[in-house]
């Protein structure tokens, strides 16, 4: 996979600093290749830049973070945006999910679990590119995809790479490898992933308690998955589900 | 005598405005003064109507003079009644004793207004003016002096227990009513019942449902929130902690990040201060940043939670946890070196179906002699607490004024002593709160 480029905007120079030098970009496949602390700077450094991925504070002086996706939407459809608000104005951040961005965090940014943002990043891209393969049907399938379809057919029952290794019969190192190849997340991570985005639908879309969320999303402690998902999301499963319900 | 009648409804016309569009909280006692207030609004018009088609009998049709008094009389054995209504409440909200006279309210009421419809409508003629008399005028005495003997007998019965202010209202109130009635049983032509109700409606809306001392019980509480709210802008407070933190991590500094990580979440959970209710969720996440700070300082302080997670979005009075648990450090485990457990639960209620119970529960150095007594008064007699600005209390007792505002007078917020020592504090809360903006 090519390196994902990185542009970071944000007023203030330590929060930039603080991603540019607490997060390993290096392990993860992407590269930072330009900063910006005000909306017209990000328009301008996106012209020149073709970055893929961009990180961007809302609340930025001379034109808002969102002003700023809407305007280089048009431009350049595929870029990714990863939102970062604080709760303050977290309304923001709900408007900005109509706007298509792959993900958000919330302030105070934790440096440490950046890297599940930057996975889910990878997911959505893989994700992309498989709808696009659909389309074409000519091709063969192929492995990654068998194996990605099974595990979202099966997401309420126990799943490892041991189960996938005797359900395909392939050796295990062998899956772990394809996931890192082929879409650039471990098998964990992704497993994770799509139980908290199957996770979230239910929330939305349901009014199953969370236990049985929690349930059929594949966690059988609802303590543990309550866990998972504020960690992966910022909130409780219960606070997410009155923050996008009521809005 | 139309004039007067005319003023009387100008002057509840505007009261009842001013009343309408009052910010208040709710509560029966409110809700019952505002449907009286809409019944009186239907009374005075009828009364006037009365005393108009009265002293002109022979043009206007007795089918319609019947029909008038029946609804005249009707209204006014509705109004004394919820006079009685709006007494009752507001003696019991006075002694939590049950409204035992209910039941022969409502009976009465029934029966009255039966008769009013049943029994026909006589008219005495006179120099002076025309009335109705008979059987089906008397209801109305016998309604008023009914009720009027039931509040009175409610006053006489808790005297003891009733506030002086509204012991003076409800008196006041009665004497009134009592000498108008008098007068007009006296005087059948002077028609002054609906003086009399006037006069009551307005001694109760001019003490107890003013709209400024309305206004005034919901400042008074969004004030004792302000009041623990820092007085420097909290965002300024916890942007430059977060500053701080980042430094401290670029710096290399892991524990100082951490701890600084987790007092930008106190700070930044606190900053919801100023809203009434806040999802338990929310409160919970406040409390567990306090208390990973609290064990960092004290390692040997161990802090466990219990929580039905499906209670994680009901809303609950905003900072209810954080007082009552600082109260379990600072009186009972500090005493113990802050060697000991902390446990906080969350579970629906048994007995309420519609409440859940929170527990703080810890095993510190308990109550001292007499304390708990103390405290259990204290918290029963909440309301009659002079308002004090600091001492030892002020925590529990504002938790206490804030649930009882907030999810009703049935919630609250009591202490139990443990068995193997340390006590537990309960709070019982509404899981039906609604967010109001």
């Amino acid at each position: 996979m090519k390196k994902l480029k990185v542009l970071l905007v944000d007023d203030e120079i330590i929060i930039r600093e603080g991603f540019k030098k607490l997060f390993d970009w290096e392990a993860h496949d992407c590269e930072v290749i330009g900063e910006a602390a005000d909306g017209l700077e990000a328009l301008s450094k996106i012209d020149s830049l073709h970055p893929d991925l961009v990180i961007m504070d809302i609340n930025i002086p001379i034109m808002s973070g969102l002003k700023v996706i809407k305007q280089s939407r048009m431009k350049y459809p595929d870029i990714a945006y990863v939102i970062v608000s604080g709760y303050d104005d977290f309304s923001y951040c709900q408007e900005a999910l109509r706007l298509q961005i792959t993900d958000y965090i919330l302030k105070p940014v934790n440096y440490e679990e950046f890297g599940s943002c930057i996975d889910n990043l990878k997911i959505s891209l893989f994700e992309k590119k498989i709808a696009r393969e659909e389309k074409e049907e000519a091709r063969e399938e192929r492995v990654i995809t068998v194996i990605t379809r099974y595990l979202q057919e099966h997401l309420d029952e126990e799943l490892s790479l041991a189960v996938l290794a005797a359900q395909f019969h392939m050796n295990p190192q062998y899956i772990s490898q394809l996931f890192k190849n082929e879409i650039g997340v471990g098998f964990l991570s992704y497993l994770t992933n799509i139980r908290m985005e199957k996770a979230k639908k239910l929330l939305l879309s349901t009014a199953l308690s969370i236990g049985e969320v929690a349930e059929k999303s594949g966690y059988h402690d609802y303590r543990v998955f309550t866990k998972v998902f504020k960690k992966s999301e910022g909130m409780t499963p219960s606070q997410y589900r009155k923050e996008f319900l009521t809005q | 005598m139309l004039r007067m009648e005319i003023a009387l409804f100008l002057i509840l016309t505007l009261i009842s405005f001013v009343y309408f569009s009052a910010e208040k909280k709710f509560s029966p006692l409110h809700k019952t003064f505002s449907i009286l207030l809409i019944v009186m609004m239907i009374h005075l018009p009828l009364d006037g109507l009365t005393v108009y088609t009265v002293n002109h009998l022979e043009s206007v049709p007795v089918f319609w003079n019947d029909i008038f008094h029946r609804f005249f009389i009707g209204s006014l054995v509705l109004v004394v009644y919820l006079f009685y209504q709006y007494i009752a409440i507001l003696v019991e909200e006075e002694t939590g004793k049950r409204r035992y006279f209910d039941f022969t309210a409502k009976i009465f009421l029934v029966i009255a207004e039966l008769g009013v419809l049943i029994i026909p409508v006589h008219y005495a003629v006179t120099a002076k003016g025309n009335y109705s008399d008979g059987y089906h005028a008397n209801i109305c005495y016998v309604s008023v002096a009914f009720y009027l003997f039931l509040c009175a007998w409610l006053l006489i019965a808790n005297w003891k227990q009733i506030d002086r202010k509204r012991k003076l209202v409800i008196g006041w109130a009665l004497l009134i009513e009592v000498c108008i009635s008098v007068l007009q049983a006296f005087h059948p032509t002077w028609l002054i019942s609906s003086m009399g109700m006037e006069l009551m409606t307005l001694s109760f809306y001019l003490t107890l449902e003013n709209p400024e001392l309305l206004r005034a019980e919901l400042t008074e509480q969004k004030m004792s929130m302000l009041y623990l709210k820092s007085q420097v802008n909290p965002h300024f407070l916890y942007n430059t902690l977060d500053t701080i933190r980042i430094q401290a991590q670029l710096n290399d500094d892991k524990p100082v990040a951490n701890l600084l990580m987790r007092l930008v979440d106190f700070f930044r959970l606190s900053v919801k201060v100023d809203r009434q209710l806040v999802a338990l969720d929310d409160e919970l996440e406040l409390l567990e940043a306090y208390m990973e700070l609290m064990c960092y300082r004290y390692p040997k302080l161990i802090c466990d939670y219990d929580i039905d997670p499906d209670l994680g979005g009901v809303l609950v009075p905003n900072f209810i946890l954080q007082p009552i648990v600082e109260n379990s450090l600072l009186h009972g485990l500090k005493n113990k070196g802050y060697q000991g457990i902390l446990l906080i639960s969350a579970k629906r209620s048994e007995d309420h179906p519609a409440c859940m119970e929170l527990q703080v529960m810890d095993t510190g150095s308990g109550f001292e002699d007499g304390i708990k007594e103390k405290i259990d008064n204290l918290l029963t007699h909440y309301d009659k607490q002079a308002p004090k600005l600091e001492g030892n209390s002020i925590g529990i007792l504002n938790v206490q004024k804030r649930i009882k505002l907030l999810c009703g007078k049935e919630c609250g917020l009591w202490y139990t002593e443990n068995e193997e020592g340390g006590v537990t504090a309960h709070m019982l809360l509404s899981t039906q709160m609604e967010e109001k903006e």
